[in-house]
């Protein structure tokens, strides 16, 4: 008699609980996987050769090249790893959401999941931000520091660096709603024995 | 007698607390003027958007981690801590990424922008900017503690049925 009172109180109780779909986190996963493999890519290849003429001896002018990389910054480098981790996480979630939902430690997955997409959103918002305010520099200068402005000479590297940080704020922003929907995924187990948070 | 539980958590806040208030103080205060062959300059933590930046956040996280020092133990507010937790170890972490980098290039230059280092006309302001930074350092590994710690009490009941 009891244990039938608790098989229904369970069954009312999880029907009730509004359980996220789970195609809706696999296409965040996916949009969030683009978004990071694309801000990647996009800094990661970031290059531009310009050539100057400095001098004329007699007839034949002396050419100068200079190249802007993003690997001079190492801002830009610390955003193209952090946005490279990111896209390998987003992969791995994806591939262990289609491929392996069987795979479990000591009842641990929702919680290592939660844990490992928090580390992401971390991770992301350390590499735009630093990103971010590098290129705000390289943009404006600072009359302070006697630092010039950049963006006018290397128009497309500037460009390209602004479209990948984008892409990046939509990918943290993309992290951000994955990462409540894994917590609330880990929290709506139905937990008899819980009551209040210990602080 | 409090338990050492509470006791372990308060400590921790306070300690979030203390750097956050820390690491806005240094960074607010640090003022330099001077003279180098007739060129007046000054450096304050404003000539950077990254600073003021770093200043702003960490004020905001100073606050909420002042609020959060006096909440009774019983509470159910404790959940939103948990969310606010996170939020705000997001916004610490942004704002000692960008102050890292903007000091970075103050310190070493960058040679092909043609961007000469200026902490060696200005030690003292990097020095204090330095540590500054060193706090904001400590408040976010305190807070990521914390976070890690309210998370394992919550989970503790699953641990314990797994």
């Amino acid at each position: 008699m009891a244990l039938q009172n608790e098989d229904k109180l369970e069954v009312r109780y999880s029907s009730l609980q509004p359980k996220p779909k789970k195609w809706v986190l696999l296409m965040l996963r996916l949009l969030a996987f683009f978004a990071t493999a694309a801000a990647t890519v996009v800094m990661g290849l970031n290059k531009e050769t310009k050539t100057l003429v400095v001098a004329t001896v007699g007839t034949t002018p002396i050419k100068a090249t200079l190249t802007a990389k993003f690997q001079h910054t190492p801002a830009f480098v610390f955003f193209v790893i952090a946005n490279g981790l990111a896209s390998i996480h987003n992969l791995v979630m994806i591939m262990g959401d289609l491929f392996g939902q069987k795979l479990d430690y000591k009842g641990l997955r929702l919680a290592m999941i939660a844990i490992l997409d928090m580390m992401t959103v971390a991770l992301i918002s350390g590499g735009a931000s630093a990103a971010a305010f590098m290129a705000e520099l390289g943009k404006n200068g600072n009359s302070h520091a006697r630092w010039n402005s950049i963006c006018d000479k290397y128009k497309t590297f500037c460009d390209h660096g602004g479209g990948a940080l984008i892409a990046s704020f939509a990918a943290l922003i993309l992290m951000l709603i994955i990462s409540v929907m894994s917590i609330i995924k880990l929290l709506i187990k139905p937990k008899p024995d819980s009551t209040t948070v210990v602080p | 007698m409090i338990k050492p539980k509470r006791l372990l958590s308060l400590l921790l806040r306070f300690i979030a607390f203390g750097t956050t208030l820390a690491a806005v103080i240094l960074m607010a205060t640090s003022h330099e003027k001077g003279t180098f062959f007739a060129v007046s300059y000054e450096a304050k933590y404003t000539d950077t958007p990254a600073f003021k930046y770093f200043v702003i956040a960490n004020a905001i996280v100073t606050v909420y981690g002042f609020l959060v020092l006096f909440l009774p133990p019983g509470s159910p507010i404790w959940r939103l801590v948990l969310a606010l937790d996170l939020v705000f170890i997001m916004l610490l972490i942004s704002s000692i990424s960008a102050a890292m980098a903007i000091a970075q290039v103050g310190k070493n230059g960058n040679p092909r922008a043609a961007w000469l280092p200026v902490c060696g006309q200005i030690t003292k302001f990097c020095n204090q900017v330095t540590g500054a930074l060193v706090a904001g350092f400590i408040a976010l590994i305190t807070y990521i503690i914390l976070l890690l710690y309210s998370i394992y009490n919550f989970l503790n009941p699953l641990f314990e049925k797994a």
